[in-house]
This record gives C-alpha cells, structure tokens and sequence, in this order.
C-alpha cells in the first residue's frame, strides 16, 4: 500500500482514539485536513512550487506512523545539541512524543512553554484561536499535518511580558529499527509588546529513515519581538518539510533564521504577513550542504498594509552532489504603499556535480515601493585565495576561511552570545574552520 | 516683480507661513535668512509652485501677474527659477538633454522656434566656462553621483542657460567648500544684471560675503520679522538668532 | 540630437497613429483551419511537397497540443475556426520595380513614415514588407546580391533557395515546440528570409515592415535568418495595425542561427494595435524567436514593445557554441489594459559562453508587465557567465509589475549576477522638470527614455529615434 492509502486508512483508527479528547473544533480541522490531503496527495514536481525538489523517493518508503516514546535517552545523550551555558526552557521530543523528563517546561502567569498537547486543556482558549488559523490549510502537507498532528512546542507570551530565558525545542530521532513519519506541530503566540527569543532543532541520532513534516503557527502582536532560530542538521536518512507561517502585528519585528545543514532533502516554506504598518521582518539562513542531499528554500512575504519592511539574506555553499533550491515570492498588494522589501540569494557552488535552481519572484502592484532582489552565483575570489596562500595559509584553510566570511552576515542578527556562539561554532566545524586560530569577528 | 502680500501656507494641517509680505524689484538683491523651520523652504517651494503645499492665504504677483493658478512648468517659463537644496537625481537623462529641453520648452511657450544644436553649444560651453566645469560633465546623468559641490554648480549652470528673471538661491551654500562657493558666487555676479532680481535664502552670512545683498530679511515662525541692509546680515551672524527671538518678546 | 527635440514636441496625440485601414483589393480565403487551407495555401504558393508534408506533419502535432495557461495573462482564446489563413493584396504577379506595387500600399507606407523610395534614398536600409500575409515588396535587392547576400520573402526563398530553407527552417524552434509555432508551421503564409555568405559584412540595415491590414485574419509570419561563418548582419522588424474592436492574432516565429564567428543583431519595435482604453480589441502577440550560436557567434536581441493587448514573447539564445555571446535588450511598455509577459533564456551549453539581459519594464494605466526569464548552466558549460538586470516602474497603483527569473546552475565554474528594482517616477523629480519649465508629460517621456537608455543605445539610430517617440506616445497621460 502506498504511504499516501496508508495514512487514509489509519486516519480513521486516529479518530477512533482521540475523540471524546478532542473538542469538536479541533476533529472538524482534522477531517477537513484529512479530505484537502486525500484529494491532493503529496506534492510532486509536476506542480510549480515544487518543480525542483522531488518528494517520491521520501514517500515511497515504509514508515511506521505511529509515534513511539524511546525513554532510554538521558539528559547527556541530547545536551550536545542545546545551547548551554545559558538557563533555558527546554521542551525534549522524541520520535515524535514529548519527553517531560527530559524538558523543563513553564507555566507561569505571564506565559507558557509546554507540549501543544497540554494546550489543548490548560490554554485551550488560545489554542483554539490560533489553532489553523494562520497556516494556509490547503496546502496538502499543511493538511496532512493538521490531521493527525498533536505533539510540538506551545509557546504563549502574554501582553507585556518576556520571556527571561531562551526556549530551546528539540526534536530528536532514534528509533533504530523502523523508518518513522511524524506530524509536529508548533504554535507560538506573542501577545502585544511582549518577547520571546526560540531555538527550534531537528537532530536524527539514527541511521533508520526519518520523515518529519512540521508546521508553525507564529502570531506576533503588536510592538511584540519575535526570533526563532531553527537549526536544521539531520543526518543523511532523514526528510524534513517545514512550514512556517508568521503573521505580525502593527511596529513588532521578527526573525527567522534558518541553519540548513544536511538531511536527504529539506524543504522549508516560510510565509509571512503583516496586519499592522511599521512592522519588520527580517529572513536569515544558511545553506551548508554536502552529499547527495538537497535544500529548497520557498519563501512568500505577503505585504498587503503599507510601511512594512521585510529583508532575506539567504546564503548557500553547496558541496560534493548537493543540490539548493530558492524561490523567493514577495507580494506587494496594492495599498501596500511605503513597502520596503529586499532580498539577497548568494550561493556557491563547490563542485561540477552541486546544483543550484534559484527564482527570485517580485509580484508589486502598488508604485510607491522600494524593492529589490539580487542573487548571485558563484565561486570563492581565485585572488583572494591566491592572497592569502601567499601569506603563508594553505589553500584548504584559505577556502574554509572564506567560506566563512561568505556565511558570516547571516549571523548578524543573533544577539545572545551564547547562542551566537553556539551557531558561529557550528558553522565553523561544518566548514571545517578552526575558530582558535582564525579569530573571526563576527 | 515679485510681490508677496499677506501670504499664509499650511502644510498637512500646519500653518508654517502666517502672513509675509515680501516685495523685491528689478536690480536687488534680496537675502532671507533666519532659523531652521522658519519657513525659508517653504517660502520657495511655494514660489515655485509646489503643489505639496497649501496656500490659505495671500497672494503672489509676478510682473504684475497673479502667478497662482499657474502650474510649475508656467511661472517657469514667466521667468522664476529656483535653485534646489538638494537637486534631484534623474538616471539616464544626461545634463545636455535635460537642459535642451527646458530651454526649448520656454521658448515654445514664448512662441519661438527651437534653438538650433550649434547655437545651443556654443551657450553651454560659454556658460560651463564661466562655472568652471569640465565638458565631460554634460553627458553624465543629471545629479545622478555628483558630489554636493557638482550639483550646486549643475543648479548654477541651468540657471545661466535659462536666463530667468527672479532667481531664488534655496540654501545653494550648504555642502559647499570654500573654492565651490566662490564659483557659485561668481556665477551668480555675473549673471546679475539691472533687468533680473535673486532671493537669497541662507542660514549663515558665509555665502553673502561673495553675493552682496541690496536687503536683508530676517524670516521667523513664519513672519518676516525684520528688514534691513547688509549689515543685518553680519549682526545676525555676530549675535545669533537668539538675539531676535528675545527682541520679539 | 534636433530629432530628439522634435520627438518631445511632437508629443500630441494619444490616439494610435497607426490604426487607419488601407482599402485594397485582397485575396482573402474563407476563414477556417483544416488541412484543405493548408493545402490551399501550400498551393497558392506553389510550394515543393516536403514542405506541404512539413505543415502537415505540424498539423497533426499541433492538433493534439493545448493553448499554454502558465504565462500570467488573461484573455479570451482566439477561435482559430473564425480566422482566415490566407490574405494577400491583389496585384500583378511579379513586380519588375517598386513602381508597379498598388498605390494605395505605397500611400499605406508613407503613413507609417517608412516610404520606400525616402527609405531607399536616405537611410541605405533594405526593406522587406509584409501586409497581412503575404511579402509584397523588397528593396536593394540586387546591391545586396552583388555580395552574395540573400534578402528576399520566405516564399520566394522556398522557390529560389530550398536547400538553405530546407536545411535550417525548424531546426532552432521544433515545428511542435509549442502551441503557437505548431500552428505558425502548419499555415506560415510569408516572412523574410535571409543568408549572410562567410565572411561578410552586410553593409545596410535589413529590415523587415510587418502590418495586418485585413479584418479577420491573423498573421503567421515565418522569418529564418542565417548567417554563415564570420559574417554580421543587423536586422530590425517593425510591425502596426489597424484599429479594430476584434482580437486579431499574430503568432509568428523567427529562427536565427549564428554559424562560427557569425555575430546577428536583431531589433524589433513592435507595436502592434494595443486595443483602446477600456481594453476593447488589439493583437495578440504569441511569438516564439530563437536563435542559435556556434563557437565565437554572437546573437543580440533588443526590443522595443509597445503595442499589443496581449503579448507573450521570449527571444531566446541557444548557446551551443564554445565562447558563443548572447544578449537581450528589452523595454516593455503597458499601459491601459495591456498585458505582457515576455522576457528571455539564455541556454548555456558550450564553454565560456556569455549572456547579458537588461529588461526595462514600465507598467500604467491598468495594465499588467511580466518579465520572464531562465538563465540555465548546463553540466558542460565551463565559466559561464550571466549577468540579468531587470527593473521595473510603475506609474499608477492600478497597474502591476511581476519579475519571475528562473536560474537553474549545474556547473561551479559558473557566474551569475542578477538584479532587480521597482521604483516609480518621483514626484521630486516631475517638480524639478516642471521648475525647470518641462510640462509633465514631457518630463516622463524625459524620464522614462532615461530610464531605458540601456536599451535604447542598442538600437540603430534611427530607430531608436521612432522607439522613443512610441515610448513618450504610448504613456502619454497615464500621470497626474
């Protein structure tokens, strides 16, 4: 039976265990989930949005839907992965199921850091306001999420408030012996004027395939500060599909900054939308890839409410038989007036074998706009290479030095050192850049 | 020639010019100095014909003319001419082309003929001599990279080419060093004439050092608080516009 | 420089200049598309049989394909049964001089400013006409000849020249590569046909005048331009038609191919009967225009387009060829209810190659403008480089602007370098013209030819000369 037939038929048996436990609200979003996914299948290449990135090699496996709890995971197997040094809130997911054990989750009066699942009762008013209601629904994957998701991080700030730690969220595979499909889905509510700073990370520990769909609702009220970082870095036997949806409010400002690392094939969908004026949103990421493996990079930037700002610097090197995908879709509606948006795609293409397929799209229909793209392909500076191996730095080192640089600017915006830190850190051991001795100032 | 009577502008809601009264003749020179946000700006753009701004009362003669009703391009061709603060950018559009085209357009509305290529030419050259600036300059895209000093000079030289009868000067010093400014200003001498009249609107005596005014107005909050000779000018800059302001109260 | 000034003053009238009809007597076939027209029309032009089984092979292909949806246009589909295939103006069979062609053509002619005999006089350009259908006359052609150099319609090229149309009609745009030059290659009525010989330079402008005068018909023009190893030619087409409240199609193809070292320039002005201000009528330009460059070959691509309700165009450069150059210049206007979606690929398949595309477009009134492109690196193209300007203005905030660049790199060597703005006319800068006495409407014509003189600089002389007129015409009004 094919996966798609598959998740058909056990959808019935999902209902049969939820209901009672589920409000009638939230079985209505699933069956209405589960219809636009039987009807539109998983996406193929023959559709625009995902011309380049092929889904059936993923989908052709046989994957145990099914979420397992694998307990034997101790605090020191998962710690690699986080930020240390720093207090955070944690939320542990594993193969899908949370791990309260291994999280420290919040519930205070001013907010709350938990399991989505514990949303459902503790903060069911907030959940059933945003619940699929930012997240374009007809999407299929979207659709497939919705009807079967139940575990993710629930991130809500009250008005005014911040959050005093960074929430860390990690999602982490094991199961050594069956291919595993989950469904998880975020929802993070920041309320006017308050702030939230979130690391989000996908970690396979496990050489048994691992398909993970995720889907993100983030609402950022108004004069509200959002970022959230999400580190992407699986090994070779997993696909990811992220979507992520982001709608803000009026003088909030936002960030998302993405870490692409690895993993079979990721594709993440990042869609924002404004519905007040003097907001700012800005889109980081940084593709490093390696292998057979590929990135799709599909951003859509709806500004349909004037004097809004939204900036991506979207950078790739891609290695071996690595191949990048970016299409970057900035709508200007018509009374979309005093927009400023701007886009950069650079890339860097290592070897004869790596591929990049880039379509930055500009959609404007209001004139008192200021809107830019640029993208640029390429090699590292032979001149520059040749510099500083005449200074003495052997070529490899050179090359990692300046693969560095190239990555460094997506950097900027991460402002607790820790975790810039952290990030600069990983970049550097992906690019093989021994940071003691090039002391980069980022 | 001009003559201002209790004029009164808004802008957005704003009153910023509350009732001047300015009359400048052929031959004079007129400097109109005073504060930040005094109105001086105001008072060209709305000269000009800027519809940005409001005009709720007053009136404006040029020549004998109500000039109010008249478009920009209009009161253009009647002969006023106004050197921007900061000239604006036009890709493409080369300072040769700019210039053949707001010279014929004048002549056009005056009923003559356009003025034939070589004749055209040989008036620039003559001009870009006398502000000092290379041949080169006139195949570049008008402002488009000039330094402050280049697009001062770029004003000054349009205003040569045009002949206008009132030429109004909106702070032409500013962004200039001292070997610009005295191009500006010889530029501007020569181009003086019995039969023409400049309004300079400056916020230092700096520039009135080189263009020597007949008439001294001291704007503020909208008004034209005080009138004299040249010497205002050097008191002003001696005492600093505190000393109007507490002479007001 | 004088030209230029009587371009801006001559700016008066908004209406389509060149939207009178030319009564005369045509040869018009009953409307309709079934293999009986096309034998009809293989036969009125007494055509050698591999090409009647050629267009039919295309017949059948094209039978079987769908209209394209994926361009971001809408418009009613043309109903291919109501067009007539075949329209010629009724004259004597073979022309001895330019004296025997029907007066009233030539009165047509000197209404579009191209008078044969001032063309032939003054500007030493060579000039192809195509009415309706059919080539109805050719100048310079024996000086041409005198070179060795074939400049002739592509009826006559069948007749007098099959082996070269036999060898490369088809062989840069496939008869089925898509919708349009399936049915281009089934009913192709005429064209222009030319051969550039090794080695040389082709002295004048050729030029090709294409004009739909009868109602109810399409035009399906055929234009192959060779040229052969070391030689250069540049080449312009313009085209006009009458005002008429129906959609009249024009869905032509144009195949170039640049052998060894050979370098083609080929400009086109193109403004075609754009429908009137509520968007009633206008052609529908769906045109495919390829070409190909061997090794050291150079194709170059500028356009000027203006006219037309509808227009789907993306000239193209295949380049096959190590160190082969492609370019494309472009300025698209829209206005009122025009839609254009055009733009270019630049296929990289030999080793350093090189293409650059600069696309101007500027969209008014309520009009849409779609620049289209693909950049694409094959495997085997070595340091190739792109470099893709396109930028785009917008006047109005009731018209709209969409840039969709397709890049697609499997080569590293490979450089790319893409830009795009949008931007609109400043009202700073309109008050700095107006200051300076240049009413507004001179000032966007200012502006906006300011705005495209990259474009505008690849153009011959006197073309871009009629280019910004049409540009300072066609957006005449559309502020304040």
């Amino acid at each position: 039976m094919n996966l798609k037939d598959k998740l058909i038929n056990s959808f019935e048996q999902f209902t049969q265990n939820t209901n009672g436990s589920e409000s009638e609200d939230v079985r209505t979003k699933r069956a209405e989930g589960m219809a636009i996914f039987a009807a539109q299948g998983f996406p193929t290449m023959k559709e625009e949005e995902w011309k380049y990135t092929p889904l059936n090699k993923s989908i052709k496996r046989d994957y145990h839907l099914k979420s397992h709890e694998n307990t034997s995971l101790r605090s020191s197997d998962i710690d690699p992965f986080l930020c240390t040094g720093i207090d955070s809130y944690r939320l542990v997911f594993v193969n899908g199921v949370f791990n309260k054990s291994l999280s420290n989750i919040a519930c205070q009066d001013t907010f709350f850091v938990t399991n989505l699942k514990d949303a459902y009762t503790g903060e069911s008013e907030v959940f059933n306001q945003y619940f699929g209601k930012l997240a374009d629904t007809q999407q299929s994957m979207v659709a497939l999420n919705t009807a079967f998701a139940q575990e993710g991080a629930f991130v809500y700030v009250k008005a005014g408030a911040v959050v005093d730690k960074l929430v860390q969220i990690i999602y982490i595979n094991n199961d050594k012996s069956e291919a595993q499909l989950s469904q998880v889905r975020n929802l993070f509510v920041v309320e006017d004027r308050a702030e939230v700073q979130i690391l989000e990370r996908h970690q396979s520990l496990t050489e048994a395939y691992a398909f993970t769909n995720v889907v993100t609702e983030t609402s950022v009220g108004k004069e509200a500060h959002f970022k959230h970082f999400k580190v992407q870095n699986n090994l070779d036997e997993t696909t990811l599909v992220d979507s992520t949806f982001v709608r803000q409010g009026a003088k909030s400002s936002t960030l998302v900054d993405t870490f692409a690392f690895g993993g079979d094939l990721t594709r993440n969908n990042l869609h924002f939308e404004f519905s007040g004026e003097h907001a700012e949103a800005n889109m980081d990421a940084i593709t490093l890839l390696k292998g057979d493996t590929i990135v799709d990079h599909h951003t859509f930037v709806d500004h349909a409410v004037p004097n809004c700002q939204s900036n991506q610097l979207y950078k790739g090197i891609y290695d071996e038989k690595s191949k990048g995908v970016f299409n970057g879709k900035v709508m200007v509606r018509k009374d979309a007036q005093k927009t400023n948006a701007f886009q950069q795609n650079n890339n860097l293409l290592l070897t004869d074998l790596a591929a990049i397929d880039t379509k930055p799209q500009l959609e404007i229909f209001a004139d008192d706009v200021a809107c830019s793209h640029g993208c640029t392909i390429g090699q590292l500076d032979d001149e520059a290479l040749f510099y500083m191996q005449s200074r003495g730095i052997p070529i490899k080192e050179a090359k990692a030095f300046l693969m560095f640089a190239f990555a460094g600017d997506t950097l900027k915006n991460i402002t607790i050192p820790e975790l810039k830190e952290q990030l600069i850190n990983l970049v550097a051991k992906k690019l093989n850049v021994n940071l003691e001795l090039n002391e980069l100032d980022l | 020639m001009l003559k201002i009577q209790d004029l009164k502008v808004e802008i957005e809601g704003k009153e910023i010019i509350k009732g001047l009264n300015l009359e400048i003749k052929k031959g004079e020179v007129h400097a109109i100095m005073g504060p930040n946000g005094a109105g001086k700006s105001t008072l060209s753009a709305v000269i000009a014909g800027r519809d940005e701004y409001e005009v709720t009362g007053g009136t404006i003669e040029f020549d004998g003319k109500d000039i109010m009703d008249l478009a920009p391009e209009e009161r253009a061709h009647a002969g006023v001419f106004l050197s921007f603060q900061y000239p604006v950018e036009i890709p493409g559009v080369s300072v040769t082309n700019f210039i053949k085209t707001a010279i014929n357009e004048s002549r056009k509305a005056k009923g003559l003929e356009a003025m034939e290529a070589k004749d055209l030419l040989k008036l620039m050259r003559e001009k870009q001599q006398l502000l000092e600036m290379d041949k080169a300059f006139m195949s570049r895209s008008i402002n488009e990279g000039f330094s402050g000093g280049e697009k001062k000079r770029n004003e000054i030289f349009q205003m040569a080419m045009l002949d206008p009868k009132l030429a109004i000067l909106d702070e032409t010093d500013s962004g200039l060093d001292i070997d610009a400014l005295r191009i500006v200003a010889n530029g501007v001498n020569k181009l003086k004439s019995e039969d023409n009249a400049v309004m300079v609107i400056t916020h230092y005596q700096r520039l009135l050092d080189h263009i020597v005014p007949d008439f001294v107005h001291v704007l503020f909050d909208g008004k034209i608080v005080k009138s004299g000779d040249k010497n205002l000018a050097l008191e002003l800059e001696d005492k600093g516009y505190d000393w109007i302001k507490q002479e007001l109260k | 420089m004088t030209e230029e000034d009587k371009i801006l003053h001559e700016v008066t009238n908004t209406e389509y200049k060149y939207g009178f009809v030319t009564d005369i007597e045509s040869d018009t076939i009953s409307k309709g598309l079934n293999e009986d027209v096309i034998r009809l029309i293989s036969m009125k032009k007494n055509e050698p049989e591999w090409l009647l089984d050629w267009r039919l092979d295309a017949f059948k292909k094209f039978k079987e394909m769908t209209e394209p949806e994926w361009a971001n246009v809408t418009y009613k589909k043309p109903d291919l049964q109501s067009i007539s295939y075949y329209s010629a103006p009724k004259q004597k069979k073979t022309l001895e001089s330019l004296d025997e062609v029907d007066p009233e053509l030539l009165k047509t002619f000197d209404k579009l400013g191209i008078s044969l005999e001032e063309q032939k006089r003054l500007s030493g350009v060579a000039v192809d006409i195509v009415v309706d259908s059919v080539s109805v006359a050719t100048s310079f052609k024996e000086k041409l000849g005198e070179l060795g150099i074939i400049f002739c319609s592509i009826s006559e090229a069948i007749q007098e020249h099959p082996e070269l149309v036999k060898k490369y009609i088809g062989s840069v745009v496939p008869k089925t590569d898509n919708f349009y030059s399936a049915l281009n290659s089934a009913v192709f009525t005429d064209g222009s046909f030319c051969y550039i010989p090794k080695g040389t330079r082709c002295p004048m402008e050729l030029s090709t005048y294409f004009r739909i005068n009868q109602a109810g018909t399409g035009q399906f023009e055929r234009t192959l331009l060779i040229a052969d190893e070391g030689s250069y030619v540049s080449y312009l087409e313009g085209c006009t038609a009458p005002s008429r409240d129906e959609n009249q199609l024009h869905a032509a193809v144009v195949e170039l191919i640049a052998l060894d070292k050979a370098e083609i320039k080929y400009s086109t002005v193109q403004n075609w009967y754009p429908g009137d201000k509520e968007g009633k009528g206008g052609v529908f330009n769906f045109v495919t225009k390829r070409g190909i460059c061997h090794n050291h070959a150079k194709i170059s691509w500028t356009q000027v387009e203006t006219g037309s309700a509808v227009t789907w165009k993306y000239p193209s450069c295949i380049l096959k060829g190590d160190y082969s150059i492609g370019e494309f210049f472009s300025v698209a206007v829209t206005n009122n209810h025009q839609q254009a979606d055009t733009g270019t690929k630049m296929i990289h398949i030999g080793k350093n190659t090189k293409s650059t595309i600069i696309s101007k477009g500027i969209s008014a009134g309520k009009s849409d403008g779609n620049y289209r492109g693909l950049v694409k690196i094959m495997k085997g193209a070595e340091n190739a480089r792109n470099f893709s300007q396109c930028d785009s203005l917008l006047m109005g905030d009731t018209c709209g602007s969409h840039t969709f660049p397709y890049i697609e790199v499997k080569n590293k060597t490979a450089r790319i370098e893409h830009e795009a703005t949008t931007s609109k006319i400043g009202e700073d800068q309109l008050f700095y013209c107006n200051q300076r006495g240049i009413g507004t409407d001179e000032a966007i014509g200012l502006i906006v030819n300011g705005y495209c003189k990259d474009v505008l600089n690849q153009l011959p002389m006197e073309f871009a000369v009629e280019a910004q007129k049409l540009l300072s015409l066609s957006l005449e009004g559309s502020v304040g």
